[in-house]
C-alpha cells in the first residue's frame, strides 16, 4: 500500500485510452508539421552522406557503421526502461528521427550563427572559448526539446507517464548524438588530410561516442522529457507549475550542457578529458540516474498495483510482483529459471513476464484496479473467469482454481492476456518451476555497484590508451 | 475517426509554436548574423593567430571574425586584403615538414576543381622558420600555399583570389608571411 501510495502522489500514470487510435494522429496539424520536417532533415543528411561517400568512402560507411552499432546498447537500456509499458516503435522512431534529422539539421546552422555572432559583438577569441558553451546548450537544447513536444502533441494518449517523456527524451537525443557524431567523425577524416582515412573516425568514436558520450546528448534528453513528461502528466497540478517544471527540466539540461561544453573546471592537458569526465560528466550522470530511477519505480508501482489487485496469485505472486518492477530482477529471475529448468525455463519466465505487464497494461487501459485503493471505477468490466472449480490443464501441469473472490478484469485484451499468463503459469509449473523469481543476494546490490565501476573505470583507461596509440589530440 | 474541434485548435497552435522556433533559431539567427558585417580592420603590429603563433597581417587587411578561431594549442585567422583571402592555420603536428606539407596539398585537391600547379620551393621567415612554398589553382583564382612544421605544430598558410588581385596584394602578403613566428622563435 505504501508503493501505491507513493505512486499515486508523485508519479500518477494516465493509462492510453481504450478509445485512442493512431489513425487519429494523421487529423492532427503537428502530424504533418513532423513529416514534413523530418523529410527536410532526412534530405540534408542523404545530401550529406553521399558526398561524404564519394570523397571518403570506407570511412564514411565506418563511420556509419561504428555509430550506428554505438545506438544499440542505448536502445536496449531505453528499450529496458520502457518494459512495462512499451511505447509504439513509430513513435521511437519519430522522436530518433527528430534528434537525428530535424535538431541536427537545425543545430547546424543555429550553433554557426551564434558562433559568429559573439565573434561579431564580442571577439573572435570570446567566440573560440566560450562558442560551443553558448550555442550547444541553447540551440540544441532547444531543437531536441522540440522534439519532445512535437511527440506529446502527435500522440498525447501515448505519454502516460514521467518515464514516457524521458524514453522519448533520450530517444531524441540518442539521434542527435549518432548523427552528430558520425558528421564529426567524417570532418575529422576531412580535417586529417590524409585522404580516405579510418583512424580519425575511430579516434572520433573512442572520443566522443565513449569517453564524452554517455554524459552527452542522450542523457540532456532523459532530463528534459522528464520535465515535458510531467507538463503531458500532472494534470492534476496548475498549468503554472507544469510549465515551470518543463521550463527548470529544459534549463537544467542546458545547464550541465553548459559545465560540458565550457572551459569552466576543465583541467587542460593530455589527462584533461578524464578530469572533465569525473568533475563535470558523472556528477550529472548519477544525478539523472537517480532521477530517471525514481520514476521508473514510481510507473512500476502503479502498474505492480493493477496486478496485486487482483489478489490471484496464479497472476502473478507477491514475490514475482517485486522481480517484475525491476529490470535486473527481471533478468535474476530469468537466470535463476535457467538454472532451475534450462533454456525452456528461461523462456517461459521472459514470456510470463512479458505476460504479467502487458495484462498490468491492459488492466490499467479498461479503468481496472485504480491506485491508491480506490474503489472501481463504474465502468470497469467484472468478467466471470472461466476457470474452473477444479482447475484447468496446462501441458502436464493441473492448474489450480481461481481463488475466491478473485476479480477478473479489463476489456478482451486484458482477458487475452490474463490467459497467456496461465499459460505461462502451467508450463512453469510443468517444468517444476511455478514460480518466476530471483533468489535474493547478500550485497548483490553492492557487487553490482562495484563491479560496474570497476569495469566502467577500466574502460575508460583502455579507450585512453587507445586514443593516445591513435596519436589523436 | 474526429477529432474535437479544442484539440485541434490547440494542436493548430502548438505545431505553428514549433515551426515558429524552428524556424526562428534555423532562419533567424542567420539571418541576424547576415545582418552584421563579419570582417573588421585587424589594426597594425603582431596578431596572435593561436597555438603561440604571431603574424603581422598586411596593411589595410581586415579580419573574417567569422572563421577566425584562436586557441591555446591551435587557430585560424583569415584576413582579406581585398578580395583576396590570406589565411593561416595552426594545428598540432608531430610529423615532418614533407609530411605537414604533404597534408596540405591534399587538402587543397580535395576541393573540387583545386590543383597543385608547378613545383615548390623552400622558404624561411625573418624569425628563421624553414617552409616551403607552391601555387595552385582554381576555377577563375589562382592561389599560393606555404607550410612551416616543427616544435609540435604545423602552420599552413593559403592565399587565394583572381589572377589581378592576386597579383596587387601578393608584396604586402609576401611581406606578413615573413613575419610569422612560433613562441620559442622556431615552428
Amino acid at each position: 500500500m505504501t508503493q501505491t501510495l507513493r505512486a499515486s502522489r508523485s508519479a500518477p500514470v494516465h493509462p492510453t485510452p481504450a478509445w485512442a487510435h493512431p489513425g487519429k494522429s494523421l487529423l492532427l496539424p503537428a502530424f504533418w508539421v513532423v513529416l514534413l520536417l523530418i523529410a527536410g532533415g532526412g534530405l540534408r543528411l542523404v545530401v550529406f552522406i553521399r558526398e561524404s561517400f564519394a570523397t571518403y568512402p570506407t570511412a564514411t560507411l565506418t563511420a556509419l557503421v561504428l555509430f550506428g552499432l554505438y545506438a544499440v546498447p542505448f536502445c536496449v537500456f531505453v528499450a529496458a526502461l520502457d518494459y512495462l509499458e512499451r511505447e509504439p516503435p513509430l513513435l521511437l522512431a519519430t522522436a530518433f528521427a527528430w534528434g537525428g534529422l530535424v535538431a541536427t539539421s537545425i543545430s547546424i546552422r543555429g550553433n554557426a550563427a551564434v558562433h559568429n555572432l559573439i565573434a561579431k559583438l564580442a571577439s573572435p577569441g570570446l567566440a573560440a572559448e566560450w562558442g560551443s558553451a553558448m550555442a550547444g546548450p541553447t540551440v540544441e537544447e532547444t531543437a531536441k526539446a522540440l522534439g519532445i513536444v512535437a511527440i506529446v502533441l502527435v500522440a498525447r494518449a501515448q505519454v502516460n507517464s514521467i518515464l514516457d517523456g524521458v524514453v522519448y527524451g533520450s530517444l531524441v537525443g540518442l539521434g542527435f548524438q549518432v548523427v552528430e557524431d558520425v558528421v564529426y567523425a567524417i570532418n575529422a577524416v576531412a580535417v586529417a588530410g590524409r585522404g580516405d582515412q579510418v583512424a580519425p573516425v575511430v579516434a572520433t568514436f573512442l572520443l566522443r561516442g565513449f569517453l564524452a558520450g554517455l554524459w552527452s546528448h542522450t542523457l540532456f534528453g532523459a532530463l528534459a522529457g522528464a520535465g515535458i513528461g510531467y507538463l503531458a502528466v500532472r494534470t492534476d497540478r496548475s498549468l503554472f507549475s507544469r510549465v515551470g517544471v518543463a521550463v527548470l527540466s529544459v534549463l537544467g539540461a542546458m545547464a550541465i550542457h553548459f559545465l560540458w561544453n565550457s572551459p569552466l573546471l576543465s583541467l587542460g592537458g593530455g589527462a584533461g578529458i578524464f578530469g572533465d569526465l569525473f568533475v563535470k560528466g558523472l556528477p550529472p550522470l548519477l544525478m539523472i540516474l537517480f532521477l530517471v530511477r525514481g520514476v521508473r519505480h514510481r510507473e512500476a508501482d502503479y502498474y505492480m498495483a493493477q496486478l496485486a489487485a487482483l489478489g490471484d496469485r496464479r497472476i502473478a505472486t507477491p514475490d514475482e510482483l517485486r522481480v517484475l518492477a525491476h529490470g535486473h530482477l527481471r533478468a535474476g529471475a530469468r537466470r535463476h529459471a535457467h538454472g532451475r529448468a534450462g533454456i525452456k525455463g528461461r523462456h517461459a519466465v521472459r514470456r510470463l513476464q512479458r505476460a504479467q505487464a502487458r495484462l498490468a497494461v491492459e488492466l490499467s487501459r479498461a479503468g481496472g484496479i485504480a491506485v491508491a485503493g480506490l474503489p472501481l471505477p463504474p465502468a470497469t468490466a467484472v468478467a466471470p473467469s472461466p476457470v474452473g472449480g477444479a482447475g484447468v490443464a496446462v501441458g502436464v501441469a493441473r492448474m489450480v482454481p481461481q481463488p475466491p473472490g478473485a476479480l477478473v478484469l479489463g476489456g478482451p485484451a486484458a482477458v487475452r492476456w490474463r490467459d497467456r499468463v496461465l499459460v505461462e503459469r502451467g508450463r512453469l509449473l510443468a517444468l517444476g518451476h511455478p514460480e518466476a523469481t530471483a533468489p535474493a543476494t547478500r550485497n548483490g546490490s553492492i557487487r553490482r555497484v562495484v563491479g560496474g565501476v570497476a569495469i566502467f573505470l577500466a574502460s575508460m583507461v583502455a579507450v585512453g590508451l587507445a586514443l593516445i596509440a591513435l596519436g589523436a589530440s | 475517426m474526429r477529432v474535437a474541434g479544442g484539440t485541434l485548435l490547440r494542436n493548430l497552435a502548438g505545431s505553428i509554436g514549433i515551426l515558429a522556433t524552428v524556424a526562428g533559431l534555423a532562419i533567424g539567427l542567420p539571418a541576424l548574423d547576415n545582418a552584421l558585417p563579419a570582417q573588421r580592420p585587424v589594426g597594425s603590429g603582431s596578431y596572435p593567430v593561436g597555438g603561440g603563433v604571431t603574424v603581422t597581417p598586411p596593411p589595410d587587411a581586415r579580419l573574417d571574425v567569422t572563421l577566425t578561431r584562436p586557441g591555446d594549442t591551435r587557430g585560424t585567422a583569415v584576413f582579406l586584403v581585398g578580395s583576396v583571402r590570406y589565411v593561416i592555420v595552426v594545428t598540432p603536428f608531430h610529423g615532418t615538414l614533407p609530411e605537414a606539407t604533404e597534408r596540405l596539398r591534399r587538402k587543397i585537391t580535395a576541393v573540387r576543381g583545386h590543383e597543385i600547379t608547378g613545383q615548390q620551393f623552400p622558404t624561411t621567415t625573418a624569425s628563421g622558420l624553414p617552409g616551403v612554398q607552391g601555387t595552385y589553382a582554381a576555377p577563375g583564382r589562382g592561389g599560393r600555399y606555404l607550410v612551416f612544421a616543427g616544435d609540435g605544430v604545423a602552420i599552413e598558410v593559403t592565399v587565394a583570389g583572381t589572377a589581378p588581385a592576386l597579383r596587387d596584394a601578393l608584396g604586402a602578403i609576401e611581406a606578413s608571411t615573413k613575419t610569422i613566428a612560433h613562441r620559442g622563435g622556431t615552428a
